[in-house]
């Protein structure tokens, strides 16, 4: 878990305003870890473009293409907290999950988050979660199970 | 408890063959649809070209002389003249594109829905076998080597899936797909060849047998399914028309050469299509029915019976309407109608027959529209559920019927029981054991709403089932149930025309998975007690 998704990957206190933006928040966190190249992060918006990343309860799992898997780096996951919802397609979204997954290597993190969002209980605990520490202990709670 | 018990199994097993029947019809859509503009290239191919079409052309319609058109350059055959000798004869297009290149598409589409393009390649290697071991046009054949041949190389490869030494994988792949191919194509010209063309005498004999015996009617029977198995010129040529020309000699003229050229019931089904039917094939009736009633070009709407095959017994009934109407009125043609056109068929009626005739072309067609229409009527909501609306609509209906089931008879089973409850309404597919989520890249979406089912069947008890995620590009149609983003589930579909599909909006809070799970369960337990 600390390698696909480390505390400099989560961001409390996002700032975009804006679906777009949001995605480039994400992705440059990506980017930033040396995750992906900044092609991934064109992807990103492209795929948005074609279909929503809105997976329901908030969340958003923004990522590339199937033909962008080149430009990964290696597998990582950002995830940025909003304290106001971001307008997604007409839904609302306050957790940005960026995704960089090759060989499989994202899913288990990829299935924590989900586990966390399809309960509701456990879904508030992350939306209210406001610092970095917290919002990674959320993640770390489901580790233990 | 014990009534549930008593009853189900009964049910089981008629809904089971249900959906392998539909299953089975979904495979064969899947694998003509795609190949349906090469049969209407064909029947406009051929009604210009032959020698009875609109515009006559020797070099094209494979019918010239060599010799005396002087086209150079282009594929010609030994043909044998009227008078004995022999000539150089154009090979043309309408031959060669039914012999070999119709078979071969539909045998390559088969190979490719069942083992992607490795298949289909094997496929049409194997097909190959059946083309040139025989005489007639191997469409049957296509259709059973075809997804047999893929089949096969699917299992081979995985004998030594993941065994291959690093660095070797492409030597391997290639050489053991060329050996299959071979063995397989050397297979199917000694071993499926001789037992269609064996088949087809069968049915010819049969005809015969009928004429003889004067149950002229029940030659439809044979007629019509032969006919969509493309055995029609064996049949017609082989056996109708000879018969046919000893009638004509002996009273002036025959209805046999009506029972496979008569239009009527042809027209009948596609006009249902047009009407009934729904999607792409609604859309490509109307412009079959053209080739085929004034064309004559009565193989284009084979396509539309081999994806329904229920629709044989309407034809069956609008052949045989039509034979009964010409024996009724004791009316026939004089020669031949080639091709089944409605022109040609008049060209040939005998005059004072043009009553009987034209009756029977008009009956023979109602019939065949009359009871096609109420098949596809019948199977609408179905297609649709299946076809358009990403089988959302089947979901709920499935839904609505476990609620149903557990309000009424079994309400006072306590709450333990109410999952054995649902057993007895969701038994409408198969056992599940894998369930494939699809999305673009197979990255994101996927793999959560993959996450979330699998936790579900976790916390209901299911072990024994897999769930993965894949990109839409990689889906194979081995899959029980396939998951995908409502926009994504028509792609889907075609990557995977026999499994069942489900869309969804919401990857992470869908009814649909508990809907999923409830169907899980019962058919676990289904099969404990099967």
């Amino acid at each position: 878990m600390t390698e696909i998704l480390s505390k400099d990957l989560i961001l409390a206190a996002g700032r975009a305003r804006t679906r777009d933006d949001a995605i480039v928040e994400a992705g440059n966190l990506l980017l930033a870890a040396g995750a992906v190249t900044s092609s991934y992060v064109e992807a990103m918006l492209e795929r948005e473009r074609s279909f929503s990343t809105y997976m329901g309860s908030f969340l958003a799992i923004p990522h590339g293409t199937n033909e962008s898997k080149e430009s990964i780096v290696r597998s990582a996951v950002s995830l940025v907290r909003y304290e106001d919802p971001i307008d997604w397609n007409g839904h609302e979204v306050r957790i940005v999950v960026g995704i960089a997954g090759v060989n499989n290597e994202h899913l288990s993190i990829l299935s924590k988050i989900a586990v966390i969002f399809s309960d509701s209980d456990e879904a508030k605990k992350m939306l209210e979660a406001t610092t970095q520490d917290e919002i990674y202990e959320v993640l770390a709670a489901v580790n233990e199970e | 408890m014990t009534t549930v018990a008593a009853d189900p199994p009964v049910q089981t097993g008629r809904k089971t063959a249900q959906v392998h029947v539909q299953r089975f019809g979904a495979f064969l859509t899947g694998m003509i649809m795609p190949n349906l503009p090469a049969f209407v290239a064909w029947g406009l191919i051929t009604s210009l070209f032959i020698s009875a079409g609109w515009t006559p052309n020797g070099i094209l319609g494979g019918f010239g002389n060599a010799d005396l058109i002087g086209w150079q350059g282009a594929a010609t055959a030994l043909a044998t003249a009227e008078d004995g000798t022999t000539f150089p004869q154009y090979l043309g297009l309408v031959g060669p594109m039914i012999t070999y290149l119709l078979p071969l598409l539909i045998a390559n589409q088969g190979g490719r829905m069942v083992y992607g393009e490795r298949g289909g390649v094997v496929a049409s290697i194997a097909c190959m076998g059946v083309v040139v071991g025989s005489t007639v046009p191997m469409f049957l054949g296509a259709m059973i080597v075809g997804p047999l041949a893929a089949w096969l190389m699917k299992k081979v490869d995985s004998i030594w899936d993941g065994k291959i030494r690093p660095g070797f994988e492409m030597l391997v792949n290639m050489y053991s797909a060329g050996i299959v191919g071979m063995g397989l194509a050397i297979g199917a010209f000694f071993g499926i060849a001789p037992v269609v063309t064996k088949f087809s005498e069968i049915l010819g004999n049969g005809v015969q047998s009928l004429a003889d015996a004067n149950l002229l009617p029940l030659m439809s029977i044979i007629v019509e399914p032969a006919k969509v198995l493309f055995l029609n010129n064996a049949i017609g040529n082989g056996v109708l028309v000879p018969l046919g020309i000893q009638q004509t000699i002996d009273s002036g003229r025959s209805l046999l050469f009506l029972v496979e050229a008569n239009p009527g019931p042809g027209l009948g089904l596609l006009l249902a299509y047009t009407f009934f039917g729904i999607g792409a094939s609604k859309a490509s009736a109307p412009g079959a029915a053209i080739i085929q009633f004034f064309g004559g070009i009565h193989e284009v709407y084979f396509p539309f019976v081999l994806m329904k095959p229920a629709l044989i017994v309407g034809l069956i009934a609008g052949g045989a309407t039509g034979v009964a109407t010409n024996q009724l009125f004791g009316s026939g043609l004089v020669a031949p109608a080639s091709p089944g056109s409605i022109i040609a068929v008049l060209a040939q009626t005998e005059r004072s027959s043009y009553f009987g005739v034209i009756l029977s072309v008009v009956l023979s067609g109602v019939v065949s529209f009359l009871i096609c229409g109420v098949i596809l009527r019948a199977s609408r909501s179905r297609d649709l559920a299946a076809g358009a609306d990403g089988g959302l609509a089947e979901a709920i209906a499935q839904t609505e019927a476990n609620k149903g089931k557990k309000s009424d008879a079994l309400g006072r089973l306590a709450p333990a029981t109410a999952g054995a409850a649902t057993t007895a309404t969701a038994v409408l597919s198969r056992p599940i054991h894998s369930i494939v989520f699809a999305c673009d890249a197979g990255m994101g979406s996927s793999a959560m709403g993959a996450s979330v089912l699998r936790s579900k069947l976790k916390k209901a008890g299911v072990t024994d089932v897999t769930v993965v995620n894949l990109a839409v590009a990689n889906l194979h149609d081995d899959a029980d149930i396939v998951i995908s983003q409502r926009e994504l589930t028509d792609r889907a579909r075609r990557q995977a025309p026999t499994s069942e599909h489900l869309s969804v909006d919401n990857f992470m809070n869908s009814p649909v998975y508990d809907t999923v799970v409830e169907r899980v369960v019962a058919s676990h337990e289904q099969g404990g007690t099967a």
